[in-house]
């Protein structure tokens, strides 16, 4: 054994890469369910049956956490554990801390949906978490630091490849993010109640300051690190630009930790914070697109693996509401937009278009590339992949084109006046106008489940074959021994 | 296709390689992307100069734009743009123009509003709004009310009576309904016999001996029911006792009840417990004099009042 050359699986721990992409395929599967249920609250709000823990209030942040951090999360220490390998040509520096980060990271998950639902509620949106499970994410997130930033260190290569650079940005971002935000001090040491150390307008700051740098870092920053390896290995191209890469690196980096106050336009925040977020959002245009032609470019002089390959149409799916996305959020972040946009259904659509377009959707092309790999064998049909991506697609149309009309209805009736200096409606019949887009959301969402259902059934059916396939090699083998032995 | 074939062929790589196959081409910035990116600087820059942007010491720059208004004390200021005096000023549009009505609302009287064709017109579209915002929560959405909860105000059962000024002053001063719970004072014979009376005013299936004793009962001294509900049990405005022979009911749940013994089931049980539940809120404090007519002509008109 020891002469020969090792075999993929004692080079590299992909064991750790094989848990972290079975538990989001699972996370994915209860966080859109979540989502789909309140979803349907909304439309048909006796689903509520009158239970504090089944209430909207409640399930939104399990929603969010279970598909943000379960899923997007899972997605995302998987892959960048299988790309610092690949790329580093180094195994993972330690599997016992790869381990803890696996079991603390579900626990995190757990938890914080069992506290949710039970109330316990920090009140920060996407941080609702309570103290001892914000210390618990802290140690987590040390140790994934110290192995991902090892295994650099241990490289054979010289250079980091790109992707490295976007997957450790969302390391040090988020630690610095999550750290910043969850300052508070606990009602007493047994006590899961505590109070943000910040106040007023200051407290709003910081947390929309984590908020939107959440979305910079945890869900575009990360994801581009994962297209950044996953769609030149499925195009079998080069990257377009290397230069494209370093420029917007650099200018994401720079202008994203600027942007957080756009989310509390028209509020006692100062006029001149708000501005600043404002312009610094329309800067940060370019530089997102900058991953997005560096993706798509890729693609170019392959365009027909769009139409054979539809792994590949997962990917510039993505790439595309990718960019969609970061158009409409620097528009909604003007002051005339967002006068009417904010706290409107238009948001939920627009964090939905980021969400399913582009986060789901180059998590699944890339674990749709990855586990084949994994395992050691082919996915089990191509066809089902096909039938995942419409249910996707058309769910994903169906959810933000609902969004679209009612958040727009919404800050329209909402500020309608009529010749005698009155409000045209009352708040309640913007409610009612609703409904019809709250039952098209529910039915897009459902789409959207049940492709990714079609998915975790094809997976499945991948690894079962893998099984399969290695006993029928082992008998072989067997046989083989058996036959030059008599 | 063959542009871009060419394209690779003639830009280089980096000259690394990553993980076998991985590489990346040194393509220029594209053109288009750099100029755009240009353009979104100078429009930031141009957006500083209108707004409030970089903070500077303890202060700000303003911005060259500037917004005029007339603030709380009745004077016109201009000041730079701010999101304070923005609101001032689009509150103060809509203001100037509700202000003749309110003013012609403030200076007539019920009736008059009623009549006056322009003003009626503003009492359904600011009475709307009002009621929708304020009354709906509790009375619902075209004042329908909710059985067992909030009386209904789209008909011509009133509780403390439905002309201009016992509306009025509902809404100025609230109410609290309030019944004595009988459970506590009369033998459950006694209560029956009047839940039978009770179902008899209204037509409901009842025992005719116990109605008679029930009624008895009622304009006796010992359970006086006579002294809030009247003689004849058609209800008394001064107290909000309602009409018990009119078929409506708001509290004991009667038209829930299918069969007629059930129906006296849930008399009895209002009976034997009372009530202490029918409270609404003075909006004396809350809401302007002008809004409270607006309403109150409003509320008249729902229920076709008296």
């Amino acid at each position: 054994m020891a002469a020969t050359t090792l075999a993929p699986a004692e080079q590299y721990n992909f064991d750790i890469v094989k848990k972290f992409a079975v538990m989001a395929l699972v996370w994915a599967v209860v966080g859109m369910s979540v989502g789909v249920y309140i979803a349907s609250e909304l439309a048909w709000p006796f689903l509520n049956f009158d239970s504090p823990y089944i209430s909207f209030g409640r399930l939104r942040p399990v929603h969010t956490g279970a598909v943000i951090f379960g899923f997007g999360g899972s997605a995302l220490f998987a892959t960048s554990y299988y790309v610092v390998q690949r790329t580093c040509q180094a195994r993972l520096i330690s599997d016992g801390m790869a381990s803890f980060t696996f079991w603390g990271w579900q626990s995190v998950i757990v938890l914080a949906a069992l506290s949710y639902v039970s109330g316990y509620s920090q009140g920060r949106e996407y941080a609702e978490m309570e103290w001892p499970i914000d210390i618990l994410i802290e140690v987590v997130w040390v140790a994934y630091l110290i192995v991902y930033v090892g295994t650099i260190m241990r490289r054979k290569q010289p250079h980091i490849y790109v992707a490295n650079w976007f997957y450790l940005s969302f390391i040090l971002a988020t630690a610095l993010l999550h750290t910043f935000n969850n300052l508070a001090v606990p009602v007493d040491l047994f006590s899961m109640k505590s109070y943000s150390l910040f106040s007023g307008t200051q407290d709003a700051m910081t947390q929309w300051w984590y908020g939107h740098n959440a979305v910079g870092f945890f869900l575009t920053a990360a994801f581009l690190g994962m297209m950044y390896y996953f769609v030149p290995k499925q195009a079998g191209r080069p990257i377009y630009s290397y230069r494209l890469s370093i420029v917007h690196f650099w200018a994401l980096g720079f202008m994203y930790m600027w942007v957080g106050a756009h989310h509390l336009h028209w509020t006692a925040l100062p006029d001149w914070t708000s501005t600043l977020a404002a312009t610094f959002s329309i800067l940060l245009l370019m530089p997102s697109w900058g991953g997005m032609i560096n993706g798509i470019m890729t693609l170019s002089g392959a365009w027909d693996k769009l139409r054979t390959d539809p792994v590949m149409r997962f990917m510039i799916v993505a790439l595309s509401f990718y960019g969609m996305s970061t158009f409409e959020g620097p528009m909604m972040s003007l002051k005339e937009v967002n006068a009417l946009s904010h706290y409107t259904d238009w948001t939920v659509g627009h964090v939905h278009s980021g969400a399913l377009g582009w986060v789901a959707m180059i998590s699944f092309g890339s674990l749709y590339h990855m586990i084949p790999r994994l395992w050691d064998t082919r996915l089990y049909s191509a066809r089902l992949v096909e039938v995942h991506f419409w249910l996707a697609t058309i769910g994903i149309l169906l959810y933000i084109i609902a969004m679209w009309i009612s958040g727009i209805t919404q800050g329209l009736m909402w500020r309608a006046t009529d010749e005698f200096g009155n409000l045209q409606y009352s708040f309640v019949e913007s409610v009612a106008a609703m409904i019809p887009f709250y039952i098209m959301r529910a039915v897009g969402g459902a789409f959207f489940l049940t492709g990714t259902v079609v998915m975790v059934y094809n997976i499945y059916m991948t690894i079962r074959q893998a099984g399969q396939e290695e006993a029928a090699l082992e008998a072989k083998l067997a046989a083989k021994m058996a036959n030059a032995g008599a | 296709m063959s542009e871009q074939n060419l394209q690779s062929q003639t830009v280089q790589t980096t000259g690394h390689a990553w993980d076998g196959d991985l590489q990346e081409f040194n393509n220029p910035l594209p053109t288009w992307w750099v100029y755009t990116f240009y353009v979104t600087i100078v429009f930031s820059v141009v957006y500083w100069f209108i707004y409030p942007s970089w903070p500077i010491g303890k202060g700000f720059l303003t911005g060259f734009s500037e917004i005029t208004y007339v603030n709380k004390a009745g004077e016109t200021v201009t000041s730079h743009w701010n999101t304070r005096a923005l609101l001032a000023k689009k509150l103060n549009e809509q203001t100037e123009l509700q202000k003749p009505y309110f003013s012609k609302v403030a200076a007539s009287d019920f009736g008059q509003i009623a009549k006056d064709p322009e003003l009626s017109g503003f009492v359904l579209s600011a009475g709307k709004v009002l009621f929708d915002d304020n009354c709906a929560p509790c009375h619902q959405q075209g004042g329908q009310g909710k059985p067992g909860f909030y009386p209904n105000l789209a008909d011509d059962d009133w509780l403390y009576g439905g002309s201009y000024d016992k509306i009025h002053q509902t809404l100025v001063n609230g109410r609290r309904g309030y019944m004595p719970a009988f459970g506590e004072v009369l033998p459950a014979g006694d209560i029956d016999a009047l839940a039978n009376y009770v179902a008899s005013l209204s037509g409901i299936g009842h025992d005719a001996g116990k109605a008679a004793s029930g009624r008895a009962l009622f304009v006796s001294q010992s359970a006086a029911c006579y002294a809030c509900h009247g003689e004849n049990a058609k209800g008394r405005q001064e107290t909000g006792a309602p009409n018990l022979t009119d078929g409506i009911w708001l509290w004991a749940n009667v038209p829930g009840a299918q069969k007629p013994e059930d129906k006296i089931a849930a008399i009895r049980a209002t009976i034997a417990a009372g009530l202490n539940k029918g409270v609404m809120p003075a909006w004396g404090g809350r809401l302007t004099p002008e809004q409270i007519k607006v309403l109150t002509v409003y509320v008249h008109e729902l229920g076709g009042g008296t």
